[in-house]
This record gives C-alpha cells, sequence and structure tokens, in this order.
C-alpha cells in the first residue's frame, strides 16, 4: 500500500508539535503529521499508524519521553525515533545510544528538523 | 491580572523548559552526574501573593535566594529560591560534601550564586535569543532570610509589581528538590514581555 | 593629546599592578589582553598569547563551564560567576610564580572567576575574564571546618541537645558494664526511640524536629535522677539510658513512668498515621544479671531488640527482652 509518509510528534507543549509540525511540512509537504500530547498517547497512536519517524520530548509528565523510547523502539523496530531535548548531557546520551535511538536538541528550528530528516536520508 | 492566551502561556513555559534544560546541561558537565530540570508551570502572582506561595510550606523557614538584575529589553529582577534545607542539599550534592554544619559556609554561598547564575542566565538567555532581544546582566547576590524579606527587598516602591513565578524540579542523584524562580516585573515590563510572546508565536507560526 | 596618553599609561600602569589577573577576548575569543599578573602566576608571557584563539592556548577549557560563560557574555551580553567550590583550578596558575608547568609539584592556586561582557562604542563587544586567587580563604574555611569536627569528636555532649553524646556513651557502657560484673550488681539498659520522627521532621521541618528532639532530651533527662544513670542521644531519634544497679523489674517500671511522661507532654504531632496526635516513645529494656557475662553488643542487640518489637507491637509501650 502507499501511505504517505507520517511522522509522529510527541511533546506536551502544544507550541512544540506546531514547530516540528510546521518544520515538517515545510521540506516535505507531502507528509502528513500526527501529534500526540504524552508518552502514553504515542503508544496509542503507533497501534493504527506506522510512522517513520518519531520525534520524542524527552521532558514530559508522565512517561516521559525515555520509557516511552524505550517502549515503541519495541513496538516499532523499523522507525526511527529521535529524542528531543535541551538538556544534552553524556548520561542521557549514553542511554539513547543504548536504546538505539538519536537525539536533537531543544530550541526547534526549522534547520535543526531539515538536518536531521536529511541525515536520516528521508 | 495578565492576559495571556493558552498558547502564549504554552510558549513561556516551553522556553524556560528550554532554559532550564540547558541549566542542568551545564550542571551535569559540572559534576559529572545526570542532572535534569524542568518548569511544570507558571503562574502571574502579585507580590504578597508571590511571598505566601514560598512562605506558605513552614512557618519561619528561610529561604536561600540568588538574584540578578536584567535590563535592556525589558527590565527584571530575577531570584532563583529555595527553601533553606534545599540549598544545603544542593549545594552538598553538587559539592560532594557531607559535613554536618547547619548553614551554607561563605564557600558554599558563592556555590549556590554560581548555581542561580546558571539558571538565571540560561533561562533568561533562552528568552532573549528566540525573542531577539538585547539585554545586559549583573553578577549573583546570595541572600537569605523569609520569602517576604527576599521579594520586597526588589523594585520596592512599585505595589503594582507583577511577579512571574516558575515552579521548577530539580533532580540529581534521585534527590528531587522543588524551587522557584521568581521575575519581579513592573507594568512596562510585563507589557514588554507579553508584546514579545505574541511576536514571537507570530514570526513562528504565523504562517501556519 | 597628551592627557588622553597620559590617561591610557596611567589605566595601562594600573592594570598591570591589580592583584587580579585579567584576560580580555575579541568577539572571535582572540586573547587581546594578558595582563602582567596572569604572565607572573600562569606559565606565559604576554607576547605568547596575545592574538591567539584562546581555546588555542586553553584547548582542555573547551566545552567547560568558563567556555559557555565567554559565550554568555560575548553573545548575550551577560555576566557570569564561576565559584571556586565547583571549579577548584580550571587554569594552570600558581601561586608562588609559575615553575613552567608547576612540576615542582605546587598545587593550583584556586580561583574565583568572572567573566563580564565589554562594550566600547564602535566595536563589537569583548569580553574580560577575572581571576582572583583565593587560596589563602579557601584554605581557613576547610581549616575552621576541619577543627570543628575534630572539636565535636573530642567532646563528649551532644551538640544539640547537650546530653552525653555516642562516644560518651560508648566509654560509659564498656566501664559499666564491667563494673556490674565486678560488683556483681543488674545493669539495665534502655533503648528509646521517638515514634514517627522521620514524619514529625517531614511535616514540621527540621528546625521544629531539633526543637523537638531538644525537648524530649531535656524531659528524659529530667527523670533520670540518680548520678550513675547515664542518658545518652544514640542516634538521630534514639536514645540510650544506662541504668546500674538496675533490676529488670525496675528498670521497666523507670522505663513505663519515662514513656507516660513523654506522652503525657502531649507534643503535638499531626502525622503520627494513627488517632495519637501527639508525640510517644517506644523503649526496648534489655537486664544483664551478676550470673552473666554478656558481651555489650549482646546487651545493645537485646535492647534494640526489644525496642523493634515495641514498633511493632503498635509503639507508644515497652517492651523486654531477655539475654
Amino acid at each position: 500500500m502507499n501511505h504517505s509518509k507520517q511522522v509522529l510528534v510527541v511533546d506536551d507543549s502544544r507550541v512544540s508539535r506546531l514547530m516540528s509540525h510546521q518544520f515538517i511540512l515545510s521540506k516535505h509537504a507531502d507528509w502528513q503529521v500526527i501529534e500526540a500530547a504524552t508518552g502514553e498517547e504515542a503508544l496509542e497512536k503507533v497501534k493504527t499508524v506506522n510512522p517513520l519517524l518519531i520525534l520524542l520530548d524527552v521532558n514530559m509528565p508522565g512517561m516521559g519521553g525515555m520509557a516511552a523510547a524505550e517502549q515503541l523502539r519495541a513496538l516499532c523496530p523499523q522507525t526511527h525515533i529521535v529524542l528531543v531535548t535541551a538538556n544534552v548531557q553524556n548520561a542521557i546520551r549514553n542511554r539513547a545510544i543504548e536504546l538505539g535511538v538519536g537525539f536533537m536538541e531543544k530550541p526547534i528550528t526549522e534547520t535543526r528538523i531539515h538536518q536531521l530528516i536529511e541525515s536520516l536520508g528521508l | 491580572m495578565v492576559n495571556l492566551s493558552e498558547l502564549e502561556n504554552d510558549a513561556l513555559v516551553e522556553i524556560f523548559n528550554i532554559g532550564v534544560g540547558h541549566a542542568a546541561a551545564a550542571m551535569s558537565e559540572i559534576v559529572n552526574e545526570e542532572v535534569t530540570m524542568s518548569v511544570p508551570s507558571i503562574t502571574f502572582l502579585n507580590r504578597a501573593d508571590a511571598a505566601a506561595l514560598l512562605g506558605s510550606k513552614k512557618d519561619g523557614e528561610r529561604i536561600c535566594g540568588v538574584s540578578q538584575h536584567y535590563d535592556g529589553a525589558f527590565a527584571t529582577e530575577a531570584i532563583l529560591m529555595f527553601p533553606e534545607d534545599k540549598s544545603l542539599e544542593i549545594v552538598r550534592l553538587m559539592v560532594g560534601d557531607a559535613m554536618p554544619l547547619q548553614e551554607l559556609t561563605e564557600m558554599e554561598q558563592e556555590a549556590m550564586s554560581e548555581i542561580g547564575n546558571i539558571i538565571l542566565n540560561s533561562c533568561v538567555g533562552t528568552l532573549a535569543n528566540l525573542f531577539d532581544s538585547e539585554l545586559h546582566g549583573s553578577l549573583p547576590l546570595y541572600h537569605v532570610g523569609t520569602s517576604a524579606e527576599i521579594l520586597s527587598s526588589f523594585g520596592g516602591h512599585d505595589d503594582d509589581a507583577v511577579v512571574l513565578m516558575l515552579h521548577i524540579d530539580f533532580v540529581l542523584s534521585k534527590h528531587q528538590i522543588h524551587g522557584y524562580v521568581a521575575f519581579v516585573l513592573d507594568l512596562s515590563a510585563l507589557h514588554d514581555l507579553k508584546q514579545q510572546v505574541s511576536r514571537y508565536l507570530a514570526k513562528v507560526l504565523g504562517q501556519a | 593629546m597628551p592627557d588622553a596618553l597620559h590617561r591610557l599609561a596611567l589605566l595601562e600602569s594600573i592594570l598591570g599592578a591589580v592583584n587580579l589577573g585579567a584576560i580580555v577576548l575579541d568577539e572571535q575569543h582572540r586573547i587581546v589582553l594578558w595582563n602582567h599578573w596572569m604572565a607572573r602566576h600562569s606559565a606565559r608571557q604576554a607576547d605568547a598569547v596575545l592574538g591567539q584563539d584562546f581555546f588555542a592556548v586553553y584547548p582542555e577549557l573547551r566545552h567547560k563551564r568558563i567556555d559557555s560563560a565567554i559565550t554568555q557574555a560575548l553573545r548575550d551580553n551577560f555576566q557570569s560567576l564561576l565559584s571556586q567550590t565547583l571549579h577548584k583550578a580550571p587554569f594552570a596558575l600558581y601561586t608562588h610564580g609559575a615553575a613552567a608547568g608547576g612540576n615542582d609539584g605546587e598545587e593550583r592556586m584556586q580561583q574565583a572567576i568572572a567573566v563580564t561582557p565589554i562594550n566600547l562604542p564602535g566595536s563589537p563587544r569583548h569580553c574580560l575574564i577575572q581571576i582572583n586567587d583565593v587560596t589563602i580563604a579557601v584554605g581557613r574555611e576547610k581549616l575552621l571546618r576541619e577543627q570543628t569536627m575534630v572539636l565535636r569528636s573530642q567532646t563528649f555532649s551532644d551538640g544539640l541537645t547537650g546530653i552525653a553524646n555516642r562516644r560518651h556513651f560508648d566509654v560509659a557502657i564498656e566501664k559499666e558494664t564491667r563494673r556490674a560484673m565486678r560488683t556483681s550488681s543488674p545493669l539495665s539498659l534502655l533503648m528509646i526511640d521517638i515514634d514517627h520522627f522521620k514524619d514529625y521532621n517531614d511535616h514540621y521541618g527540621h528546625q521544629q524536629g531539633d526543637g523537638c528532639l531538644i525537648r524530649v532530651a531535656a524531659e528524659l533527662a529530667a527523670m533520670l535522677q540518680r548520678p550513675t544513670d547515664l542518658l545518652a542521644r544514640y542516634g538521630g531519634e534514639e536514645f540510650a539510658a544506662i541504668l546500674p544497679d538496675t533490676d529488670a523489674a525496675q528498670a521497666l517500671r523507670m522505663a513505663e513512668a519515662i514513656r507516660e511522661h513523654v506522652a503525657g507532654l502531649r507534643i503535638a504531632h499531626a502525622k503520627t498515621g494513627n488517632e495519637v496526635k501527639h508525640i510517644t516513645i517506644s523503649i526496648g529494656i534489655a537486664t544483664q544479671h551478676p550470673q552473666q557475662q554478656p558481651t555489650i553488643s549482646a546487651l545493645i542487640g537485646a535492647a534494640d531488640r526489644a525496642l523493634y518489637l515495641a514498633k511493632g507491637a503498635g509503639r507508644n509501650r515497652v517492651m523486654v527482652q531477655s539475654l
């Protein structure tokens, strides 16, 4: 089946989600961006959609990005998962490597989003 | 008191979360351990309510505050505040000390001042950068006293002052510590801030 | 213009004479000023570093706190402080001059650093790094703390409550157990613990928690009137009472009186988790009889076990454990 390419953006900040959404579409206008506000919501979404990229805010109430990443990594082995955080430190970097996920630094800018998409070959 | 739309409030919370995130990364680099910080929420209060918010926990409990003055595109007094025993805890965790002394020594007050310097510069810096504003910041000053004492020592005569209060969650070495960052704003600074937030949102989301 | 030149010469002299390090960087991190103090205390003369990238001269400082402080000064116009407590000695500087990198074994000087933006009209922003030698101040404070700790450990009094401390208890229990055996008399030990004290501290705060400890200690001390009895602070909220010439029945009577007295103080405690909303204590008793020759740890262990049983049975009570 030929679905349009989908990106799942997970962030408790609506402004963040809107920004990511917009910057993704400015690179690939034909892609579909799905939003989730929490880790739990993200896990629900992937039951019905199969995104090729998931952007996960680390700093979220409830489940949090790290825990969600671990579960999503198991549920969606083919999907590119990228942690998004302003707090780039060794502990988080190492955990990302262990989980097999990437990360991107906040603040979210159009340049960073475009560079990320390019670097993933998408 | 303050008319911020939900989106504007969200934007400010997110900006401050980015600020404390950067600060946490900086502190983690200093102690070589995992440090996380977040701003779960922000509130706008008048000075009296802000003092009550901080003072309500335990009567007579002292607060340690680190303040810095910023001016330029807008003027504000920014103050990082933790209850005294929590300040002790943070500094002892950062310094790796287990001395059973009841107060921060002078050297530890300097350490607390630097911690305040890192967090406040990070918060205000992120704001200034995203809003494209020119500001100037001072060196940190250490205070200890009740919340009312600390908050009233700034912009004293201005009864119309509004305090933008950030709730801060600080986590180091399995210790979770709650504190606050307060920005004391007079009416014109508050107006400037609101304008900047609107402008920022229009810029990043305008096309959507 | 002689005045301007004179002023310039004056300022240069001052910068050369001040007792602190001054480094100025331009907007590209190049060193444009390196004062005499820096030359004297580092291994580098001004002409060796002027014009160079700061991070080429100090590559180990890249990505460290001072790196972001410099960025915040140049980009954001913010001032930063690097305290001596969080950063012992970022720069290789030596109090007694630079002996080629300090290989005579001298430790680096302790540094307090401030990074400040310098705004000049008609020029891009520059950045000033000021370095103060705080080795003496740090050393003095360290000495004071060590002396306090030594003094504390040398005394026999608990700093907070004024009653005997753990060190005193350890010395006394050994003395009394031996004396009891020598004189063939019974020796009783009470282990006393304030119930739900952690909850008290959490709810009312540490200052009030300390106040409670002081009060309870005073009340306990007032009840142990005999000169040979010793009340000591055994741990955080735990007390121990050594009662020489006291058999099990007498110890039980005393313990019960103490328990009742403290409960009768009605010191409010909202967070006991049960319907008794005031401070109570649990007491464990162990008695060493003349015929027995137990070890100190057996005696303490039994009293501890009794205390544990008292807690388990609902607190605010006295229990006995035989040896």
